[in-house]
């Protein structure tokens, strides 16, 4: 709960924290339990020799130690620390939102929030004319019209190295979704916010398109949250034939003159807003409760500046507490 | 044979040999390369002519004649890419084979492609853990889903023909014939009940005497319709003996049996009882009876129906016995000799004219045989009633009422040929293996591999590394820590039973520790296959902790400990390939371990696999290539 981001005064204060105390008796007993910090000593039968020991714990001098702040778990015979702040730490099969630091000779390097940049080949990336194909030399002169430096993308997690660098791809329709002006999912109008990727669980579904609302939201697992603009698929048959002569990759002009609509702005700002708010007061962030807090905003008539003001804050926290000691 | 090809057929390049492997020493020196039909798997041994010698082959069973997805196969080899032109293809018929079979080989098909997809955990898991994976559309493009909906068309034309000709059959009055249809099959039903507890063993046994006369049913061919009046085929035979039947099967009732011995039917005229080791009551057990009766044999040994006495079936069916007569004839000790035979028959031809008017008088069950269940007065009262319902019906005294039963009957029986026909249909148009799909992502919850919103937990993960093995099995022995305190040898030899699939007949059992090891993986086998059948996979859970095998145990053992591969064969009596391939699929099993032993964090695990690895590839079992 970064309590710095937001000014209090004395009565809020106080509704926040009773707020807090009651998610925190809410929440299980035996998590509480099993936090450890590092060079704590984890609670183990010693004389099991077959005791697996995972992430985060380490063998010294025949006790096993934690090396993370975190919770220990503990799965038939394997017993590790699932460290609650750190970096990405990236797997398989995430969906991740990065900004592209780099354009190398055949991939993108990708600012992902974890130890390493991630890596999008050329090759794990939809060609722009959709034929399974060799990537050429001309492909590779042309990377920068696909994605530049500070674009912003969304991938998955192919695969991770052993040095914990992830290989990223972004091959099926839905990172490459077939908008007006290109084949690939131009995250370009919207909001990039930064969150601490472990209030992003993984869950079944990452891409959530909120079509009346016109918008587009991204939980990447990497703790980079896109609210962007949502563009409607244009038929390809719809495509005019000016426009594929361009070649691929190029933009055309439709997309400058292009606007948002101002509803659409206003909303993207709200759950943008939504979303940081999540992030300040420290909740899991989900589709479900980024709704709730768009539609709380809504109903009280909030300002959408006033959304990261004290008071709407605390009253998300006692809404959050009323509604988990319902449960 | 390879001479005459040298001489015969005179060109140069590779040619590969139909034989297996009988290689010809004086061939060598020339640029011909002999080979056998392996090479036409696809060894990357390109050649421009292939060279049939001869064009049957042993197939481990008998000399054939090549098949056309043999020659198809073996004859495609023929033509390198991109340097020749076209492909030559020379077959040498060494002996006379006939224009029709010559054709069938040369134009016939190749060997139909049937899709053998199955689901695997390994699959599933993979799957679900990426945004995208959808099992389901997995299923519904496969191929098997493919072959399966191409047979729908064939299907729908067989309906509808059946219907056609179900619809075509036309009969008057058909609802009240209907009624009296299933007036008959109750009636019938009844009957076999009644018989069932009249015929049991408890009271029959005592009135089976040899004389008695007994009435049986005749035997039908299979042209004829089952029969629909109210009076029984029935015929009448003489008891000669009856035997008790030693069976597994225990079941009441008993069976008459008969023998072909020429024109009459005779069992053996064993005149002693079976004993029986088992203590069996006596009324429990099944007994077999001798019947002298009347039978004739058709040409093809079958018996056929004859216009005055009885057909019998042959050997060894049972028969239905109808009755028992009260009347119990003299017959001679040996029935053997056909005359013998013919006077008893006479005695009871004579018998039934003499109660021609009256009928034969039976064996009441009630006062004779003193059946006294309830349930048999309670069938005999229903049969009455029955009979009563016969009489009034109206449609009983309709003409010709034994020929429209008979077509109702065929009727019935198309409806029900339609009916399981369009079963099946709807069992091919349902997605193939969705039941399945859903037992297996329950099972996979039931385990802990995903959670109950379908995201894949660290078990999970780790399972998806694993694909040459079986996956649960193997995740269970890591989770269980089998694998943490144990030596790298035997570890080696643990996860060998992994991927050993065949059954050797007389294996060595291995050491104490190594036999251990095996009972905790048979265990964890035991568990998730009783986990998978809970959650109704179709699984057999004997079966399947029974297909992990111990047999190579000790052979992979020493050669993780560095034997020579000869000292390793002489330990066990395997195949040399079977060996070389269960080590080859071991060593990819310890990479998929190392890799999730890395996922979970224990790099104590992690290098011990690693060390695995080094101590058992070497030598020859992972030489790329016996040859270069």
């Amino acid at each position: 709960m970064k309590e710095t981001q937001i000014t209090l005064n004395q009565t809020q204060k106080i509704r926040l924290q009773r707020a807090l105390d009651t998610l925190h008796s809410l929440s299980s007993k035996s998590l509480s339990d099993a936090s450890v910090t590092v060079a704590d000593k984890i609670p183990v039968n010693l004389n099991d020799s077959s005791i697996l020991k995972g992430h985060g714990t380490l063998d010294l001098d025949g006790e096993l130690i934690s090396t993370n702040c975190g919770i220990v778990e503990r799965i038939d015979r394997l017993v590790y620390v699932r460290s609650t702040k750190s970096r990405y730490i990236p797997e398989t099969g995430n969906v991740i939102v990065g900004r592209v630091v780099e354009v190398a000779q055949d991939r993108w390097k990708v600012d992902i929030n974890a130890y390493h940049d991630g890596v999008l080949m050329l090759a794990s990336v939809t060609s722009p004319d959709g034929i399974q194909r060799r990537r050429t030399e001309a492909d590779e002169l042309n990377m920068r019209n696909t994605f530049e430096e500070d674009d912003v993308i969304s991938a998955e997690v192919r695969n991770v190295q052993n040095n914990y660098t992830a290989q990223l791809h972004a091959r099926s329709e839905k990172y490459g979704k077939i908008t007006h002006y290109t084949d690939f999912l131009q995250l370009d109008r919207g909001q990039l916010i930064v969150v601490p990727c472990y209030l992003v669980k993984k869950r079944k579904q990452h891409f959530h398109q909120l079509d009346e609302y016109g918008v587009l939201v991204i939980l990447g697992c990497n703790g980079y949250v896109w609210v962007g603009e949502l563009i409607e698929a244009k038929d390809g048959m719809e495509l005019d034939i000016s426009e594929q002569t361009h070649g691929g990759f190029t933009k055309s002009e439709e997309e400058e003159q292009h606007t948002t609509l101002l509803e659409t702005r206003q909303n993207i700002c709200r759950i943008s807003n939504a979303v940081r708010v999540l992030s300040i007061l420290g909740f899991n962030i989900t589709l479900e409760v980024i709704l709730e807090i768009f539609d709380l905003s809504r109903s009280l008539d909030v300002e959408i500046h006033d959304m990261l003001g004290g008071e709407f804050c605390v009253l998300v926290a006692e809404r959050e507490a009323e509604r988990r000691s319902q449960n | 044979d390879g001479q005459n090809i040298y001489r015969t057929v005179s060109f140069r390049g590779p040619c590969h040999d139909l034989i297996p492997c009988s290689s010809d020493n004086n061939l060598r020196s020339s640029v011909i390369k002999d080979g056998d039909e392996t090479f036409s798997i696809g060894l990357n041994m390109p050649a421009k002519t292939v060279v049939f010698t001869n064009v049957r082959k042993f197939d481990g069973d008998k000399f054939r004649w090549l098949s056309s997805g043999e020659y198809i196969q073996m004859s495609g080899r023929a033509g390198r890419r991109g340097i020749d032109e076209r492909g030559i293809c020379i077959l040498m018929v060494d002996e006379k084979i006939e224009p029709s079979t010559a054709k069938n080989m040369l134009k016939g098909n190749a060997d139909s492609l049937n899709s053998a997809f199955h689901l695997s955990y390994n699959m599933l898991l993979n799957q679900i853990r990426c945004e995208d994976g959808h099992p389901e559309n997995l299923l519904r493009n496969s191929f098997y889903q493919f072959q399966s909906d191409r047979a729908i068309p064939s299907l729908e034309r067989q309906t509808k023909q059946l219907e056609e000709e179900k619809n075509s059959i036309i009969i008057e009055e058909e609802d009240s014939l209907k009624n009296y249809y299933s007036l008959i099959e109750q009636y019938r039903t009844l009957k076999k009940d009644v018989r069932d507890i009249t015929f049991s063993a408890k009271y029959c046994l005592p009135f089976l005497q040899p004389g008695r006369l007994v009435c049986i049913e005749l035997t039908r061919t299979a042209e004829d319709l089952p029969s629909f009046s109210l009076k029984d085929h029935v015929t009448w035979g003489v008891i000669i003996n009856f035997q008790r039947v030693k069976s597994s099967a225990q079941g009441e009732g008993f069976f008459v049996f008969g023998q072909q011995f020429s024109n009459y039917l005779f069992i053996s005229t064993d005149e002693n009882f079976l004993v029986d080791e088992e203590s069996k009551k006596p009324e429990d057990a099944s007994y077999t009876i001798d019947v002298l009766t009347r039978c004739m044999v058709s040409k093809e040994g079958g018996a056929k129906r004859t216009t005055k006495i009885i057909p019998l079936k042959n050997r060894g069916e049972p028969l239905v016995v109808y009755s028992l007569s009260s009347i119990r004839i003299i017959i001679s000790k040996d029935l053997l000799p056909p005359e013998a035979r013919e006077n008893t028959l006479k005695k009871v031809s004579e018998v039934l004219s003499r109660f021609s008017k009256e009928g034969v008088p039976l064996l009441d069950p009630e006062e004779d045989m003193k059946v006294q269940s309830s349930s048999y007065r309670k069938a005999v009262r229903r049969i009455e009633a029955l009979e009563s319902l016969f009489d009034k019906h109206e449609v009983a005294k309709s003409p010709l009422i034994e020929q429209k039963l008979q077509m109702l009957h065929k009727k019935q029986e198309l409806a029900a040929k339609i009916k399981s026909i369009k079963k099946q249909m709807r069992s091919c148009t349902a997605l193939a293996f969705k039941d399945e799909l859903k037992a297996r992502k329950r099972v996979l919850r039931r385990l802990g591999y995903i959670s109950n919103d379908d995201v894949v937990e660290l078990k999970g993960k780790v399972a998806c590394e694993i694909s040459s093995a079986d996956e649960l099995t193997l995740t269970e022995l890591i989770f269980s820590g089998v694998f943490k305190d144990i030596k790298v040898e035997e570890m080696v030899a643990l996860l060998s039973c992994l991927v050993w699939q065949e059954k050797l007949q007389e294996a060595q059992k291995p050491r104490e520790e190594l036999e251990l090891l095996f009972a905790q993986l048979q265990e964890a086998a035991r568990r998730v296959a009783k986990v998978q059948l809970d959650c109704k996979v179709e699984i057999d859970v004997e079966n399947f902790a029974s297909s992990f095998r111990p047999d190579i145990m000790e052979a992979v053992y020493a050669w993780a400990k560095g034997s020579k591969f000869y000292e390793i064969m002489e330990i066990t009596q395997v195949f040399e390939g079977s060996l070389i391939r269960a080590i080859r699929r071991l060593e990819e099993v310890l990479q998929q371990l190392i890799q999730a032993a890395r996922s979970i964090g224990e790099s104590e695990l992690e290098s011990k696999f690693e060390e695995a690895v080094n101590k058992i590839k070497r030598d020859i079992v992972f030489a790329a290539s016996l040859y270069l």
